[in-house]
């Protein structure tokens, strides 16, 4: 236990701050390993289970040109086997434990979970561990993963109606290569990739140190960090991954692009303003605005777009959360028979208005439910809460973000709203893709 | 804090269906691609006992059947209608989509609150109420959930809903429009297409068949009707009302007496249409999707209801066959193969007789070893008993997975409205895992030998039919539709 230097955390602020529903506060201990894991434990005894979740600071932000996908594919090598667990071994023993399981990868992170009854805690830590200290990267394996990848981006990109549409967005919106390139990568590039480019990757980005492991569940603080020193004490530490810069140049003009998709049956919309980045007031702001654009049937676009005007059978609002520069969006499936040209004119009119026009008291409060809602839900499962406290670990060095984020969201004013339209919801930093139906070749069948 | 739905819904590459064995086996036949077990994690071997909570019963004056849950840990209430009756399977053959459209229209007027005032107060109070009628179903169901501060108001939202709704013609019309583009947009969706074809091909006569509305019924349907389906259907004495959360289960029934008591008890029962019977000959139905790069293959027959004795073993031989990423289709077709990002088997057991249905997105090349496979796998579990240490896990991981339920008090409720459903007995799931671990390797293979049968075997495959037709000639008669679901003569 001596090896484990303790970072004392309480949350009792966050008490002061909404003293309403103070008793719903995410309680964590924050602790580090010697090696520069960083640990975060938060007991819940109301269910006989436990979620463990490890998210590496590694995302598709950390590529390289020509190596777009390679994130994700290393995600990929992960369920490939290590020294102790065989290939496809980790899905076999979670699910014949009454387990479940999955992993992710984004712009910004990769993260990894299990979900299991509480009599299993050691065997949650040890696959973990096991990967972390000792993947097995061989060229078989390799080639194996990489064939899959191209196959899954076949399946849920190139073969769905609008799957290359966030991904065109993104890169129409982005100048810095970082958040530019997609997550899901070039067939070009996943094929180039070698073993060597696995192995330095596991090695600079899948240290201990760049990765932050949190429990939530049914355990003791003091038992479970006995075993997490016991399992992951022993893998070294590595210097610490270069910065990546984020810097992204401001924008000059509106962009515009036109998508043909050949799976589509209706124009879909998307428009994208360029905004800070997550956990800052102005985000806190925007993201308050999506609610009130586009959540529930009374929100505005609904009622206006949808229901009062019908130029749009579905639309959706809300900020793109990322730790460096994000994106306000937009996105709306148009009404066949419409102009999507008539349907950007609409959306831009209601976002102009909110430069005048404070949005309403009872607009906010109706956030302001959702939030207090939210909060007390987020209680409820053990996987949400261990996933967020890793990703605010990760993303803001602060887990308590599961706190303090919800705060910020409750005391966003109308003021600062309309501030946050004023500066980032301008005509020179807007992107705007449209999707259309591709038209089908004379006398084609599809 | 919901701010990360966009990165969840639309960014983050999951896994689950991103561990896939290779691609072109063929070409380079790695010998990593076999799954391999070292057996070293430390593992415990017992499994954890859990007792899941009882339900409080009551029944309302009006025959409404209550179902209470208490959870006080947090200030959250749930509440499940389940009303009998007023599903899909009960809607005139010529409408289909009467019931859930009735459903989808409750929010949208009342003779108090029009469809803005509703939305807005709903929004107000934090709360959620949702209304649907999944086609097969032989229920409506409406979901409200909330707060416990301020659950009288919302209660009485959902009341107003679920009693007074006036469906407006003008609300009807726009809903109209936007089911239309729906219906289009699923065209393009090659498992809509999959579906829709395995449910003809299954249910035949029966009303589950049904999976869509159509242009010509969504046309057809008035206010009156919808007036007319609400007033008919939706009768307290078919419904079961399950809640969970921060309630006490005497004030909460003094409550829904008094909110409810205008819901009057008619003399409706719910008289099931005959049952759908297992199809006798085999036959392949394929769905042309030119230029399709894979084939969605569904493989099945109509097997047993949800009261049948066979339903655990069924669940016990399902599991092995095709119930997750350890099961035998899983492996052998993805991680072995490399054909599929996943394959999978289930079945569907409501108070009348569904199917079992294997099948997954392939790879057009490499439709017939896929097929070569699944009928392997079907052959193997009727031919050769289950290895004990196989069939073992398989309970293991049923009875195992009951604690992670625990996390949420509404798929507790869940179990507890099952259980009232069927009429099954106050200890059903207290000794479910018993009679799961009771399973033997005979009950396995007699259950699989009775459902699972190539002779019969129904068979849909959407894809580029003129590239995978030669390859399902072989699994019996072949009739082609295309995309609108029309039959192509050919």
């Amino acid at each position: 236990m001596n090896s484990i230097k303790r970072i004392v955390w309480t949350a009792a602020l966050s008490l002061l701050i909404v003293p309403i529903l103070g008793a719903q506060a995410v309680k964590f201990t924050e602790h580090r390993l010697k090696n520069g894991l960083r640990v975060i434990l938060s007991e819940d005894h109301s269910a006989p289970t436990y979620s463990i979740s490890v998210t590496y600071n590694a995302g598709s932000r950390d590529e390289r040109d020509g190596r777009t996908g390679f994130a994700h594919l290393f995600e990929h090598m992960m369920f490939q086997g290590s020294e102790n667990v065989g290939k496809g071994e980790h899905f076999i023993i979670i699910e014949n434990n009454g387990g479940g399981m999955n992993g992710s990868t984004n712009s910004d992170r990769t993260e990894y979970h299990e979900t299991l009854p509480a009599n299993q805690i050691d065997l949650g830590l040890f696959l973990e561990a096991d990967r972390m200290k000792s993947l097995a990267i061989t060229p078989s394996n390799l080639e194996n993963q990489k064939e899959t990848v191209k196959e899954e981006r076949r399946q849920r990109y190139d073969n769905q109606p609008y799957g290359l549409t966030f991904d065109t967005l993104f890169e129409v919106s982005y100048d810095n290569f970082a958040y530019k390139h997609s997550t899901i990568g070039s067939m070009e590039d996943l094929g180039a990739a070698t073993v060597k480019d696995v192995a330095d990757f596991f090695k600079t980005y899948y240290a201990p140190n760049n990765a932050v492991l949190t429990l939530v569940g049914d355990f003791k603080t003091s038992e479970a960090l006995q075993k997490i020193e016991k399992y992951f004490g022993a893998i070294p530490a590595q210097p610490a991954p270069k910065p990546v810069d984020m810097t992204e140049p401001p924008q000059k003009a509106e962009r515009r692009k036109v998508l043909e998709d050949p799976l589509a049956q209706v124009a879909r919309l998307d428009i994208s303003y360029k905004i800070p980045p997550g956990n800052t007031t102005d985000w806190y702001a925007l993201y308050v605005l999506g609610e009130i654009l586009s959540t529930g049937q009374s929100s505005r676009l609904y009622q206006s777009l949808v229901r009062d005007k019908q130029v749009a059978v579905q639309v959706g609002a809300g900020t793109f959360e990322r730790r460096g520069p994000s994106l306000f969006l937009v996105d709306v499936f148009v009404t066949p028979g419409k102009d999507p040209k008539e349907v950007e004119k609409l959306v831009v009119d209601e976002l102009e208005r909110l430069k005048t026009e404070l949005v309403t008291d009872a607009e906010l409060q109706k956030v302001r439910m959702a939030v207090k809602r939210a909060k007390v839900e987020q209680l409820q499962g053990t996987l949400y809460r261990a996933q967020a406290l890793g990703e605010y670990a990760v993303f803001y060095n602060d887990p308590n973000v599961i706190n303090t984020g919800n705060d910020k969201l409750m005391n966003i004013t109308k003021e600062q709203i309309r501030n946050a339209v004023r500066t980032y919801v301008t005509a020179n930093n807007r992107t705007v893709l449209t999707t259309i139906p591709k038209p089908k070749p004379a006398g084609g069948a599809q | 804090m919901k701010a990360r739905k966009l990165s969840s819904l639309f960014v983050a590459l999951t896994l689950l269906v991103g561990t896939t064995a290779a691609g072109q086996q063929e070409d380079h036949a790695p010998e990593t691609s076999k799954v391999e077990r070292k057996n070293r994690a430390p593992v415990s071997k017992d499994i954890l006992k859990v007792t899941l909570p009882r339900a409080t019963e009551a029944t309302l004056s009006n025959g409404l059947t209550v179902l209470i849950m208490e959870n006080n840990r947090l200030p959250l209430i749930s509440m499940q209608f389940n009303i009998s009756g007023a599903g899909p399977i009960f809607e005139p053959s010529s409408v289909p989509g009467l019931a859930s459209i009735a459903a989808t229209m409750l929010r949208e007027g009342t003779k108090t609150r029009n469809s803005v005032q509703i939305a807005e107060q709903t929004s107000l109070l934090g709360a959620e109420i949702s209304a649907s009628a999944g086609f097969g179903s032989s229920s409506t169901v409406i979901n409200a959930s909330g707060l416990s501060d301020n659950f009288d108001q919302w209660l009485a939202l959902t009341d107003d809903i679920l009693l007074n709704p006036t469906f407006p013609a003008d609300e009807l019309n726009r809903l109209k429009q936007r089911l239309k583009a729906q219906l289009k947009q699923q065209r393009a969706n090659p498992s809509f297409l999959s579906n829709e074809t395995f449910a003809r091909a299954v249910y035949g006569p029966h009303p589950a068949s049904v999976v869509a509305a159509t242009n010509e019924s969504i046309d057809a349907i008035t206010p009156e009707m919808l007036l007319k389906w609400h007033q008919d259907r939706y009768t307290p004495q078919n419904t079961i009302l399950g809640i969970t959360g921060d309630v006490k289960a005497a004030d909460v029934v003094q409550k829904l007496e008094k909110a409810l008591a205008a819901w009057k008890k008619t003399d409706l029962k719910e008289v099931l249409p005959p049952n759908p019977k297992a199809a006798a000959a085999k036959r392949v139905l394929l769905v042309d999707r030119p230029g399709s790069v894979q084939t969605t293959v569904a493989l099945g027959n109509i097997a047993i209801d949800r009261r049948d004795p066979d339903y655990i073993a069924l669940n016990v031989a399902n599991h092995i066959l095709g119930g997750g990423p350890a099961a035998r289709l899983f492996l052998n077709l993805r991680e072995e193969k490399g054909y599929t990002y996943g394959v999978y088997s289930n079945f569907t057991a409501l108070k009348y007789p569904g199917p079992w249905r294997a099948g997954g997105d392939v790879r057009t090349e490499v439709t017939a070893g896929a097929m070569t496979e699944f009928m392997k796998e079907f052959s193997r579990i009727r031919d050769e008993k289950v290895p004990a240490s196989e069939l073992e896990e398989a309970k293991r991981a049923i009875v195992a997975g009951f604690a992670l339920s625990l996390e949420s008090p509404s798929e507790l409720l869940g179990y507890a409205i099952v259980r009232k459903i069927y009429g099954f007995p106050a200890d059903y799931w207290d000794t479910y895992p018993a009679q799961v671990m009771a399973i033997t390797a005979d009950d396995v293979q007699r259950v699989a030998r009775k459902y699972i049968n190539p002779e019969n075997l129904q068979v849909v495959a959407v894809g580029d039919v003129g590239k995978i037709r030669p390859v399902m000639e072989k699994y019996g008669p072949v009739e082609v539709y295309n995309a609108d679901g029309k039959k192509v003569t050919n």
